[in-house]
């Protein structure tokens, strides 16, 4: 295992950045993004982000085609991200996200544009020294302080960050940036097994604060589409786009193309089931006409049709929508009665 | 669609919503009596002042005006009987409110046109355009598609 | 607040039971000392599940337009909430005979995360309120602060604490010592030009249209929103400055003069937007260009945007 002490921190992004593009947790205005680095930045490792790291795979919006009309053919031209990139500073949970978006994107058909960018992108995860009082990941067999699906674990142990490559792009990575690097003693790196376990127990106030028995809960909910819960749940719901687009999971996007005079450009960009106007047809018909069918759609996709499919439940129990939904109607409020 | 894009110097685009009553009248006038006004302004014609949606003025400037321009009656003239008094208060607004976003408050004017003043049409559409080429050419609303 | 928990569990009650209701609308607990949220109920047994306490801040008014059609339904109202109820009626959105309505003077409501920035949320269980003090409760004790310093900023410049409407009021009027509401906007307008757009540039930029802030606010009632409409798209989808800027110019240019400075939008941004020095600015301009004019409170007085003199100041100059 290796270490950097954190005098050496500010040299340090320097480095990575001049490597590649350097996604980091920034503050700005009190809010903690990721961005890229830049010199004078701010940089937060005590907190996770508000958005959701998946911008960075699977942005918001991006253009992906081009095309020119008026000329005998219709010239197209399409356009594929080609950056490389560092995204530093990933919390365990949304280590985890990127396996569940994974199996959107990455099966047949696979989607070329995040396979792109997942191919382009270095992971570097940061172990939680102290769950957030909203969080549940355990509750998905997700560890607080370690992230399999990394390919460099980092982990803050106060004077100094702990780092251990763990695929080959991590060994990359770290061969590039030797010269800041020191080993670290075998106790230092013992620190790491015993933050990973303590924070891994649940216990007091190291671990999760929210624990949630979620086996079975795939089968508890089948055959609740016409419960009462559903009835009672969604009237407080606004209707915004918080939870979805907060959710590190969430991967519902639209397409849309934007013209002017003769030419264009085509771009996905993030959709939700939350939204009326997400499964408005042409037509005028809507099938799910009211608050109650997205509020139950949101949830069961999370909980029941994603786990069907795909064998793994489409949250990771990062606690974004506990914290950020203006009405309190999250995952866990579903989770308890449910049981 | 950008007189910007072409090479050369910088050319201001500047889209003139004009009331069809008198302003849009005060540029024909102008056009009959072969006074000159830079062919920087194009004219769109509405039914009256008061027509022009929020959404037109800031479309125009995301699609690439560099100044927009809302000409109506005369206070007191209008066709409807009240239609500017209305927007003169809404744009006074959003003219007070464009600038405190930081958008140079020339770039969106709101004048009184009637229907005989060819010679004011064509004097407020060159002053606009002056202005405006001084400002140079305007990033801040726009596409940057 | 316990008393006043009290009489909302009692005219909730009061109402279903009688059957002068079909529901009523109030707060809930959830399982975190911050969490209090809408709660919709229809049997008279669950009335006893209602609460009032620090963070009884969602305001429930705008559920009326979702409601309201099939059935007589009863809201409780603090003081801003009593303000975009005004503003929904005034907008014809909903009946004034179809709601029974129970005032709540409130004077001031807690924001978590300015207890969260002063390190009590740590193991806090919950939070009372008593008198002045707030009263933060551990397992190993409890400790205890002036309230006013947790308040939300919209507490600390409401000048409404009062419900100016309301069937009913439960509880005693309290004071009102609003702080200065425009004085950001002043700080504001004092900068320059570039200064202005760099600073809403970087705040906008962090937008995510989730349309929170439109879908919470009561002076946003339309029936069909043009954030919405598919054809034509007057707002793109795609993360584009001017875009993001159509936005937030057209949701506050819509609500001028309608805008009940409730506080809402701004609160409940999750990327803390300041969308408040935006109403504001409109709402100093009309008070300067066309006469002092609360939105939700002066009912006797003519919308600003919905007349004119023939003196107004001019635009054109
Ligand atoms: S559940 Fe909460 S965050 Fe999600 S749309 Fe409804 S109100 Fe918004
Ligand atoms: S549903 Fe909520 S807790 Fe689960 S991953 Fe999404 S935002 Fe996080
Ligand atoms: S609530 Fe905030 S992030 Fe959401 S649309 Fe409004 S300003 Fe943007
Ligand atoms: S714009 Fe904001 S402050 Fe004004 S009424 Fe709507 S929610 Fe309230
Ligand atoms: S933003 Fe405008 S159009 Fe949309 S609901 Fe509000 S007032 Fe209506
Ligand atoms: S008709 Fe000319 S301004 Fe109304």
């Amino acid at each position: 295992m290796k270490k950097i002490t954190k005098e050496k921190l500010a040299l340090f992004w320097e480095l990575l950045a001049r490597r590649a593009t350097l996604y980091l947790p920034l503050q700005e205005d009190g809010v903690v993004n990721f961005a890229p680095w830049k010199n004078g930045a701010r940089v937060n490792l005590r907190e996770n982000s508000l958005v959701p790291p998946k911008n960075v795979f699977f942005p918001q919006a991006e253009t992906y085609l081009r095309f020119q009309t008026g000329a005998k053919k219709l010239q197209l031209e399409s356009l594929e991200p080609e950056e490389e990139f560092i995204l530093f500073g990933v919390r365990p949970c949304d280590v985890a996200s990127f396996t569940i978006l994974d199996k959107v994107f990455l099966e047949e058909p696979v989607d070329g544009l995040y396979a792109k960018r997942r191919r382009l992108g270095t992971l570097v995860s940061l172990g939680c020294n102290e769950p957030g009082e909203t969080c549940f990941c355990t509750s998905f067999e997700l560890e607080p302080a370690f992230a399999p699906g990394a390919d460099v674990m980092v982990w803050d142990m106060g004077e100094f960050l702990l780092w251990e490559a763990q695929s080959e792009k991590g060994d990359e990575l770290t061969a590039k940036i030797n010269e800041l690097l020191d080993e670290a003693a075998p106790e230092e790196s013992a620190s790491a097994l015993s933050l990973r376990n303590t924070t891994a127990a649940g216990e007091a106030a190291a671990g999760c604060q929210q624990e949630w028995n979620t086996a079975g809960l795939q089968e508890v909910l089948r055959g609740k589409f016409n419960v009462e819960l559903w009835e009672k749940l969604y009237h407080r719901c606004l209707g915004c786009g918080i939870c979805t687009y907060l959710c590190p999971t969430c991967h519902c996007f639209d397409i849309q193309d934007f013209s002017r005079g003769l030419e264009g450009e085509r771009f996905r960009c993030w959709d939700s089931c939350m939204f009326a106007e997400f499964t408005l047809m042409a037509s005028g018909e809507n099938p799910r006409p009211t608050q109650k069918e997205r509020v139950r759609q949101r949830f069961l996709h999370k909980l029941l049709y994603f786990p069907s499919k795909y064998g793994l439940y489409a949250c990771v129990g990062c606690g974004r929508c506990v914290r950020k939904c203006p009405v309190h109607l999250d995952i866990t409020q579903v989770m308890e009665p449910i049981k | 669609m950008s007189v910007n894009l072409k090479q050369g110097p910088f050319e201001p685009l500047i889209i003139a919503f004009c009331c069809n009553w008198c302003s849009y009248a005060g540029g024909d006038l102008a056009g009959t009596g072969r006074m000159t006004y830079p062919a920087n302004v194009r004219v769109i014609r509405v039914p009256c002042s008061s027509c022009v949606s929020s959404n037109f003025i800031l479309r125009a400037f995301q699609r690439g005006a560099d100044g927009v321009v809302v000409a109506g009656c005369h206070p007191g003239d209008c066709h409807y009987t009240s239609g500017n008094y209305f927007a003169r208060r809404r744009f006074l607004l959003l003219q007070r409110f464009l600038e405190f976003l930081g958008m140079e408050p020339e770039r969106f004017q709101v004048h009184w046109i009637s229907a005989s003043e060819g010679n004011r049409f064509a004097a407020v559409m060159t002053e606009t355009t002056e202005k405006i080429r001084a400002l140079g050419p305007n990033r801040k609303l726009r596409d940057t598609r | 607040m316990k008393q006043l928990s009290e009489r909302i569990k009692e005219a909730a009650f009061g109402s279903l039971s009688s059957g002068q209701v079909e529901m009523v609308i109030g707060w809930q607990k959830g399982p975190l000392w911050w969490q209090s949220f809408p709660a919709f109920i229809t049997d008279p047994g669950e009335t006893a599940s209602l609460i009032w306490d620090p963070f009884s801040v969602s305001n429930l008014n705008k559920y009326l337009l979702n409601e309201v059609p099939k059935k007589k339904i009863a809201l409780f109202l603090k003081g801003c909430d009593a303000l975009g109820f005004n503003q929904l009626l005034r907008d014809g959105r909903v009946e004034r005979e179809k709601v029974l309505l129970f005032g709540i003077p409130c004077d001031g409501l807690v924001d978590p995360a300015r207890v969260e920035a002063t390190g009590l949320s740590k193991g806090l269980l919950q939070v009372k309120k008593e008198r002045e003090e707030l009263v933060f409760y551990y397992k190993e004790g409890q400790r205890k602060a002036p309230a006013r310093d947790f308040y939300y900023s919209k507490c600390l410049s409401c000048r409404y604490p009062n419900p100016v409407t309301c069937d009913e009021m439960l509880g005693e009027a309290v004071p009102c010592q609003p702080l200065e509401r425009f004085a950001n906007v002043s700080k504001l307008e004092a900068a320059s030009l570039e200064e202005r757009f760099t600073y809403w540039s970087r705040h906008f930029s962090r937008c995510i249209r989730c349309f929170a802030c439109r879908n919470v606010c009561p002076a946003c009632s339309c029936r069909e929103c043009i954030f919405d409409i598919a054809e034509p798209r007057w707002l793109g989808k795609a993360k584009e400055s001017g875009e993001t800027l159509f936005y937030h110019i057209t949701r506050a240019y819509h609500v001028a003069g309608r805008c009940v400075d409730c506080g809402e939008c701004a609160r409940i941004c999750p990327l803390g937007i300041p969308l408040a020095e935006l109403n504001r600015k409109f709402i100093k301009d009309i008070n300067e260009l066309y006469g002092e004019y609360d939105a939700g409170a002066d009912l006797d007085k003519e919308a600003p945007l919905l007349t004119f003199k023939s003196d107004d100041p001019d635009v054109s100059a």
